[in-house]
């Protein structure tokens, strides 16, 4: 705005504009010329090697990388790879089972805190501890938990729930798909690469980030205004329809945010499947890891990593228009 | 009969309240109660919630140099020290610059630089990780040693970092009123005077926001430091938490779960100490998209 505004002014402003830009420039340079170098460099050189058939040389102690030009060979493999697709469907059930359960638990966790109750700071500054525990941890953790043996924590908290039998166990990191007994419904499951271990492993995922999610919708539920409540209470409404009338409506930019932050999150998961499961659930940043590092073919690892990418890149593009439209609303 | 609804509610919201505390602290509470238990109780059935006697000899042995897995926790506690600090500061001095010149001058192709900031923040790290091998061991390596070293990592993490820390302090800047800067030139500031004596020290809160996040995000990075490193020359917290867990080192559950309780104790202090910040810091980037 300023700068339009000066442009119409006498010279004296325009050379005082001129030093502005030179300034801004010098004081932008160094993070633009890093992001250079550590960001747009390599995902261009992603680009390239997914074009090729690339392998690391090692002899010696020194590396060399061999490239034969392949076309669109790396894409079309992937394409018509029954195997990447099931990577693209596990990723998306667990992106989306993952996300539904956030949101819910995070936003009762959130009405539930915004009430008055003995102790309220306590336990809404706690709610910040599973979100600073690390990914690797909250794995190593959650292995724990879901020990498959008799004297197993989550087998423990059951027996003395009396919902398993007292020395039972059960393998809660097992690869069982579910809902095999329901026609129909069984072969969705195992389409969609839903498993009992899948399932499991989203609980623990979840236990990390909802409480976040729930200190998020907290702050969206603190901008209501109080008295839009009281109104609709002399109107008659219920608690129900005061829920999805008033807070929800009132949520949806906290919420859209929320949904596609966390989104782009899940579907580059990597850590606590990698850690727990090694390549047993293939989502799509494991298969990825598998296709570079452990198979060595860097070609068609770039070719993943530039699909990946480009699809986060998409909902990126999407999100920043939905919260533009929502700013300027 | 009002009366009694509004206790039955009362005691509602507090079963509530009981219920998100366990399922909130109960799996990390766990975790240190394994890492404290011997293997014969950890084995018990039915399940002993509370080890008695307790045992701290897995926390002795990550704390004595001369066993081989104090030898490794020491040493990534060490190098995720100096890679976190490392990054964070390298992303806030750069950053910071950035996200003075984004808020307070308008050029052609700002907002789309703005988004650009954000989109790297939101790019899946295997996207990078794979390039990244591939030039640094194929040809960086053969001019200067990357490979299992502490400032690769250091580069590596300022690439996912760089971008988050110019878009939060952005932010920032734009709630300075542009009118200090300019009463500081007239006062015979420079405009990099106006910048370090009088907006940055008004800014200091979103500086400490900044610095935690990227600190956080650094400590908790993993994929990278498991394709990068290999010896105790780099490798970081996080990977000591896989490597105690699945490999030779492996010892016992309540090994892991000591490893891992170590790991999570300086964000989860952190966090707890300035909760109100990471909170205001976290929603003012969603809220404000």
């Amino acid at each position: 705005m300023t700068a339009k505004v000066s442009r119409k002014r006498d010279s004296g402003q325009m050379s005082q504009r001129r030093g502005d830009q030179a300034f801004a420039f010098s004081l932008l340079s160094p993070a633009l010329l890093i992001m250079l170098v550590v960001v747009f460099l390599p995902l261009a050189y992603a680009f390239f090697l997914s074009l090729n058939k690339a392998e690391i040389v090692v002899v010696g102690g020194k590396g060399s990388v061999l490239a034969e030009w392949r076309w669109l060979k790396n894409y079309l493999y992937f394409l018509v790879d029954p195997s990447f697709w099931y990577s693209v469907r596990v990723t998306s059930y667990f992106t989306g089972v993952s996300l539904a359960i956030e949101l819910v638990i995070g936003t009762i966790i959130a009405l539930v805190l915004d009430k008055e109750f003995w102790g309220r700071p306590v336990v809404r500054a706690l709610l910040i501890l599973p979100w600073a525990v690390p990914t690797v941890v909250n794995a190593r953790l959650w292995g724990l938990i879901f020990e498959p043996h008799a004297y197993g924590a989550l087998n423990g908290l059951l027996q003395t729930l009396h919902l398993i039998g007292p020395t039972e166990a059960v393998n809660f990191l097992a690869p069982i798909p579910i809902f095999q007994n329901v026609p129909g419904l069984g072969q969705i499951t195992t389409w969609l690469g839903a498993t009992r271990a899948i399932n499991w492993l989203i609980l623990g995922d979840t236990w990390k980030v909802a409480p976040v999610v729930a200190l998020l919708v907290l702050a969206g539920l603190q901008t209501v205004p109080k008295e839009l409540y009281e109104a609709a209470e002399v109107d008659g409404a219920t608690a129900w329809g005061r829920f999805w009338r008033i807070t929800v409506p009132m949520l949806r930019p906290v919420i859209l945010v929320i949904l596609v932050y966390r989104t782009m999150e899940l579907f580059r998961v990597f850590d606590i499947l990698y850690i727990l499961m090694a390549y047993t659930i293939p989502v799509l940043a494991v298969k990825t890891y598998q296709e570079a590092f452990v198979f060595g073919g860097f070609g068609r690892g770039s070719a993943l990593a530039f699909l990946i990418g480009l699809f986060i890149l998409i909902i990126a593009f999407v999100y920043i228009r939905l919260v533009a439209v929502t700013e300027e609303a | 009969m009002g009366d009694r609804r509004k206790i039955l509610q009362r005691v509602g919201l507090y079963v509530l309240v009981l219920l998100i505390l366990v399922w909130t602290l109960g799996p990390f509470i766990w975790l240190f109660l394994t890492s404290i238990s011997t293997q014969a109780k950890l084995n018990t059935i039915p399940i002993q919630w509370l080890p008695s006697p307790p045992t701290f000899e897995h926390y002795q042995a990550m704390f004595d140099p001369t066993s081989s897995t104090g030898a490794l926790f020491l040493a990534a506690m060490r190098n995720s020290l100096i890679i976190a600090s490392s990054t964070t500061i390298v992303c806030l001095i750069f950053g910071v610059l950035a996200a003075f010149s984004l808020a307070r001058f308008s050029f052609r192709g700002r907002n789309a630089l703005v988004m650009g900031m954000l989109a790297t923040r939101l790019l899946p790290t295997i996207a990078l990780a794979v390039p990244f091998y591939v030039l640094i061991v194929g040809y960086v390596e053969r001019v200067a040693p990357m490979y299992d070293t502490r400032h690769n990592l250091v580069i590596l993490y300022t690439s996912f970092i760089i971008g988050l820390v110019v878009w939060i302090m952005q932010g920032y800047f734009q709630t300075i009123p542009k009118d200090l800067d300019e009463a500081a030139m007239v006062d015979g500031c420079t405009r990099f005077q106006a910048l370090t004596r009088v907006i940055l020290p008004l800014v200091t809160p979103g500086l400490v926001t900044t610095g935690l996040l990227a600190f956080l995000l650094a400590w908790d990075e993993f994929l990278l430091a498991l394709i990068f490193t290999r010896t105790s020359n780099a490798f970081t917290m996080p990977y000591f938490v896989f490597i105690v867990g699945s490999s030779q080192y492996y010892q016992s559950p309540a090994a892991v779960a000591a490893g891992g309780f170590m790991a999570a104790l300086p964000p989860v202090i952190l966090a707890l100490v300035f909760q109100n910040r990471l909170v205001s810091g976290l929603t003012a980037g969603a809220v404000k998209g």
